[in-house]
């Protein structure tokens, strides 16, 4: 599973709709195995698209319980990010490079094998060669 | 005509594509300048409910809808087989460039609200006295199986289920692509959707599959 999928995903269980700790889960870095995709072409303007969309405080959170602290507590901001189509062709070379860490973050790094919990329930889910399962038992079902 | 993509699978564990997959095809195919002229520019979560082999998600990225290398593509089926089995269709397809994840899980219960910008579902539709209940065992081919096709009473269990929490599921400019035989009397049901909770819906295409008739619809808020 994809870093950014992280960010689409809450607990399952109907309860924890009304509350406010069901999204992001909880990912146990210690228990998570990360793998590094190379592959994943670099795409500037697909990474303004994205970041326009997600929530910013969910990535921060999911990216230090998987040990990485170097994300700003803000979502950057690009000067030209004024949503017409040629953005990108208007990035500084430091925006460049801020992006292009995004997509090793975002687009390069996947969960192989590990678990995540919901904070409000705790329910644990697990990710087995790269799917989570977000079934739940009958009983909570 | 768009290719279309190449499945091969075991059908006793998941469902074999049919009339139903591809009348979806062919509805995607016809909406793709709707979905392109909606979208512009942004972004696109696309969601599909049940991919089993994954040749409708396939089909999508192979063909860049809605959007060209600006969407990302999530799989969601109850079946372990077809999730793995929709990642492998991918690969096949050389689909590896495009955003996919799959997850096993419930419809859209592990999803957060109000992001899915394009949902696809070909939903198990028979008329049936009971949805079969969810095997403990991966094994249990045959019930994994019967998930696919059996919807519960008028067939229409499950579809409810996705159309009572479509509020929730799409995004403000989100759009649904249902299939329906006509068993599930959809007539009245987009009737109810639209008189009783003011969704807008069209018919984008229907044909006859040997005693059935199947439909597509399309919902969204505007
Ligand atoms: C009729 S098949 C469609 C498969 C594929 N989309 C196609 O068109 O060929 C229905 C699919 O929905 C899945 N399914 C059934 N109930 C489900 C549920 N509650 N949540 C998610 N997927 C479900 C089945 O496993 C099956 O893959
Ligand atoms: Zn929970
Ligand atoms: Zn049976």
């Amino acid at each position: 599973m994809k870093f950014l999928t992280t960010n689409f995903l809450k607990c399952s269980v109907g309860a924890c709709d009304n509350s406010n700790d069901n999204f992001p889960l909880r990912y146990e870095g210690s228990k998570c195995q990360i793998v590094q995709d190379e592959t994943v072409e670099f795409n500037p303007q697909f990474l303004l698209n994205i970041l326009d969309r997600v929530d910013w405080n969910a990535i921060v959170t999911v990216a230090r319980e998987l040990g990485n602290q170097s994300l700003p507590v803000t979502k950057p901001q690009f000067t030209h990010q004024n949503g017409d189509a040629n953005t990108a062709s208007n990035l500084t070379e430091d925006e460049l490079a801020v992006l292009q860490d995004l997509h090793v973050l975002l687009l390069q790094t996947s969960i192989a094998e590990g678990q995540m919990s919901c904070r409000n329930c705790n329910h644990i889910y697990h990710i087995k060669n790269g799917i989570p399962n977000l079934l739940l038992p009958p009983h909570l079902a | 005509m768009l290719p279309t993509p190449y499945v091969t699978c075991d059908y006793e564990k998941v469902y074999e594509p049919s009339e139903d997959s591809f009348l979806l095809l062919d509805s995607l195919e016809d909406e793709q300048l709707f979905l392109k002229d909606r979208f512009k520019n942004k972004l696109t979560v696309v969601s599909e409910f049940g991919p089993g082999t994954g040749i409708v998600l396939t089909f999508m990225m192979q063909n860049h809808i809605p959007t060209m290398g600006n969407s990302l593509y999530f799989g969601l089926d109850i079946s372990p087989w077809a999730v793995k089995t929709t990642l492998e269709t991918a690969k096949k397809n050389d689909c590896d460039k495009s955003y996919l994840d799959c997850i096993q899980t419930d419809l859209g219960s592990n999803l957060r609200n109000n992001q899915v910008d394009v949902l696809v579902f070909n939903p198990p539709y028979v008329p049936a006295e009971k949805v079969p209940l969810v095997p403990a065992d991966e094994k249990d081919i045959h019930t994994w199986l019967d998930l696919a096709l059996e919807g519960g009473k008028n067939g229409m269990v499950v579809t409810q289920r996705v159309l009572d929490n479509l509020g929730n599921i799409l995004s403000p400019d989100g759009v649904a692509y249902i299939l329906f035989c006509a068993q599930n009397r959809p007539e009245e049901i987009v009737k109810d959707m639209i008189d009783n909770y003011s969704w807008k819906v069209e018919l984008v295409k229907q044909r006859k599959a040997g005693w059935e008739v199947l439909s597509v619809y399309r919902f969204s808020r505007r």
